[in-house]
């Protein structure tokens, strides 16, 4: 299970080599058997017919002289015997009469005369049963012994089988050396043969890996020849980047227009923000030509226009710092809340809401953040908020620091974030046509910030709590 | 024309009567041999061929078999002419036979039994061996048998008793094969073929230890029937016997034997083999 788990942990250019060299174990340890077994069985037959060779040649030889019980002929035989065939197979004859009592031995110490041949016949084998086993250097061998068709005694002999070990150790060995050189070769060959084809795979893994979510389409020099399937695979690979390069720069462009669309939902109240002061200012300068030699009347009414003019340039500057495209590193400040109160607040009283604002966030705490997604954020979460209160409800922000970093409450008096609204804020489930992508693009910002979106009902109130980490504080 | 035909008539007559004596001439001279050390030395055994052919000037056939009664069968019915007998045979048939030479070995016509035991036997004598396996060389073999059943006799027991069991190996060189092999815990065994045979097989003999010495005996001569003694064929072979150590070839071949020549030699010589067999046959 630990192995099979660490295998798989392995790369795929190491586990095939390695399974490849498994295997060829496994077929090398299966065909070694078969040998070393085929070897076995020959070297049997061998010295089954060599024994039977042995016997017969001595029963032929020695009938006569055991039926007489002649010692001194059953020894000589078996004496000229060893000597002829010196530095061969057999080690100990011993001939017996059909009682068990030993006639004659090739070695009489060993087996003396008259001495009973039970404990040699103990672990002695029949000529047509030979068995090598294990790493025995000699075997034992019995075998009846007739003349003119009767029994008249029994042959042991011990054969040296040493040669025939020696012979099967070395086979097992030379087997082992080949099996192990075939095998390192195989796996050397197939390690290299299969890392050659998985280079593409693992060039494909390099990109995908290096990409980090924004796949790279692989360059044509690096693409695979030939209508393989790596190759379609690649093909693939390259129209999917494509896809998701064209993807994401809808959603981009989407983004971009969500930042007017919040904004023209703004436009009609801006509109009154602006006509509203228009009559009383249009006045001013009525008076002003009128009471031209009154002083203090145009000084009043200069000082009339002068607050109404500073009013639409704040409304105009709140419009356009909303809308600049180069705010890229500008820190978050107090006034950037303010210029979202002066945006927000006449669309609240246009619809008759009470505004709840609290920004208790210090500059210096807010100071640790880019000035632009919090806007945002907070400009679309407002509106959100501010349409799901109607008219007469109430609508809420507050902003307060502490040390994880920067917390935005949104309340409404509304209803509660509809199930549609609540896939786009708090998932990434794929945006239902007509549906808007205001509070996609709020999970977005939150999500590139690292931060996390909360969702609550508080006392018949809809609260969004959108956490922003402070840069170098944990997730 | 019957001139010629009476002259080749009386020529052919004359080859018919010449006949018998040609192919007398021509016939081999047959030479019995007991299994002595040497019968498995074919070398040996052609040159002493050779020699003898060379001195006699006759043919030598030697018939070899395997026991002393064989041989001694072979001479007494006439098969052959002479035979190489052990004193013992000649002395159990010694109105029958007649000396034709005894070998000298060593300076003098005479040789000992040794008593043998394989090389790390504690045993020091004969009465060691009591309840041993026994190894004799042929029932008709002075040292290889008559000796040590004599000593035994001279102490009142028979091999058949005194052994657990004995066997007859029907050579010298098998009697010190049966003890050097362990067959055998002892064995009676000629002391000329024992030393003969430390001298080419030396690591045979190194395998067993002489443990007792008989007195020195008559040398196993050849002999011949004493009604053949006159014959040509046995004093050719007689002549040639004991000219052996004068011509090179003969030399040679007592060499290889390991002899210094052959004498006339005396029945007296045999006197001590006489009175083994009297202690035998008393016992």
């Amino acid at each position: 299970m630990g192995a099979g788990a660490a295998l798989r942990g392995l790369p795929l250019s190491v586990r095939v080599p390695l399974i490849a060299a498994g295997l060829m174990v496994l077929v090398g340890v299966v065909a070694s058997r078969q040998v070393l077994t085929s070897l076995d069985t020959v070297q049997e037959e061998r010295l089954r017919e060599l024994a039977r060779l042995h016997v017969d040649g001595l029963a032929v030889a020695l009938g006569p002289s055991v039926l007489r019980r002649d010692v001194w002929e059953v020894y000589d035989t078996l004496d000229r015997a060893t000597t002829a065939l010196a530095g061969q197979r057999m080690v100990l004859t011993v001939v017996a009469d059909e009682a068990g009592r030993v006639i004659a031995a090739s070695d009489p110490r060993r087996a003396p005369v008259d001495s009973d041949l039970a404990p040699l016949l103990q672990d002695a084998q029949r000529v047509d049963e030979i068995r090598l086993s294990g790493g025995a250097q000699h075997v034992n061998v019995r075998a009846g012994l007739d003349y003119q068709g009767r029994a008249v005694g029994q042959i042991v002999s011990e054969l040296d089988v040493s040669d025939l070990v020696a012979e099967r150790r070395r086979a097992g060995l030379y087997l082992l050396a080949g099996n192990a050189l075939a095998t390192l070769v195989l796996a050397c060959g197939g390690y290299l043969a299969v890392r050659r084809m998985l280079r593409p795979v693992s060039l494909l893994a390099g990109h995908m890996a290096r990409t980090e979510g924004v796949p790279v389409a692989i360059a044509a020099a690096d693409l695979p020849q030939g209508d393989t399937e790596l190759a379609r695979l690649f093909q693939t690979y390259n129209a999917m980047t494509g896809a998701v390069e064209a993807r994401a720069e809808a959603e981009r462009r989407l983004a971009e227009r969500e930042r007017f669309v919040s904004l023209g939902r703004l436009s009609s109240s801006l509109a009154h923000e602006i006509n509203n002061p228009l009559g009383g200012l249009l006045n001013a300068t009525d008076t002003i030509r009128s009471y031209a030699d009154r002083p203090e009347v145009v000084r009043e009414a200069a000082d009339l226009l002068d607050r109404g003019l500073r009013h639409l340039r704040d409304i105009s500057r709140a419009t356009l710092e909303q809308n600049r495209l180069d705010r890229h590193g500008m820190a978050l400040t107090p006034e950037d809340f303010d210029d979202l109160r002066l945006l927000f607040a006449p669309e609240v009283s246009r619809l008759g809401q009470a505004l709840d604002w609290q920004v208790t966030a210090p500059a210096p705490a807010l100071a640790g953040f880019p000035a632009a997604p919090p806007r945002q954020i907070a400009l679309n979460l407002l509106l959100n908020a501010s349409a799901a209160a109607g008219a007469g409800g109430r609508v809420g922000l507050s902003v307060q620091a502490d040390a994880g970093g920067l917390a935005l409450v949104i309340r409404d008096s509304g209803p509660g974030l509809p199930e549609p609204a609540r896939l786009r804020l708090m998932t990434d489930a794929p945006l239902q046509p007509g549906g808007g992508v205001g509070l996609r693009l709020v999970r977005d910002l939150v999500a590139a910030a690292r931060g996390r979106v909360e969702y609550a009902r508080r006392e018949g109130m809809s609260e969004i709590t959108v956490h922003l980490p402070a840069r170098g504080a944990p997730c | 024309m019957t001139r010629l035909a009476r002259r080749t008539l009386i020529a052919g007559a004359a080859a018919l009567i010449a006949a018998p004596a040609l192919l007398r001439a021509a016939e081999p001279i047959r030479l019995g041999l007991t299994p002595v050390f040497l019968d498995n030395d074919a070398e040996a055994v052609g040159r002493l061929r050779a020699a003898l052919g060379s001195g006699s000037g006759r043919a030598i056939e030697l018939v070899q078999r395997r026991t002393y009664q064989e041989v001694t069968g072979l001479l007494l019915e006439g098969a052959v002419d002479a035979a190489w007998l052990c004193g013992f045979p000649f002395l159990q048939h010694e109105p029958a036979l007649a000396l034709l030479g005894v070998p000298v070995w060593r300076g003098a016509p005479l040789y000992q039994s040794y008593l043998i035991v394989g090389r790390d036997d504690p045993a020091a004598a004969l009465p060691d061996l009591q309840g041993g396996t026994h190894a004799f060389s042929d029932p008709d073999s002075n040292s290889g048998w008559l000796i040590t059943a004599s000593d035994l006799a001279r102490i009142g027991v028979r091999p058949e008793t005194f052994f657990q069991r004995t066997l007859f190996a029907y050579g010298h060189r098998n009697v010190v094969r049966a003890v050097a092999g362990g067959l055998t815990r002892s064995g009676s065994v000629d002391g000329y073929v024992w030393e003969a045979l430390a001298g080419v097989e030396p690591e045979l003999t190194a395998q067993t230890r002489v443990i007792g010495r008989s007195e020195r005996l008559g040398f196993p001569p050849f002999v011949c029937r004493r009604e053949r003694k006159e014959d040509a064929a046995v004093t050719a072979l007689a002549g040639a016997l004991l000219g052996l150590s004068g011509t090179d070839e003969g030399r040679a071949a007592l060499a290889l034997l390991q002899l210094d020549g052959v004498v006339p030699g005396e029945p007296s010589l045999f006197d001590g083999i006489r009175a083994r067999m009297r202690d035998v046959q008393a016992g």
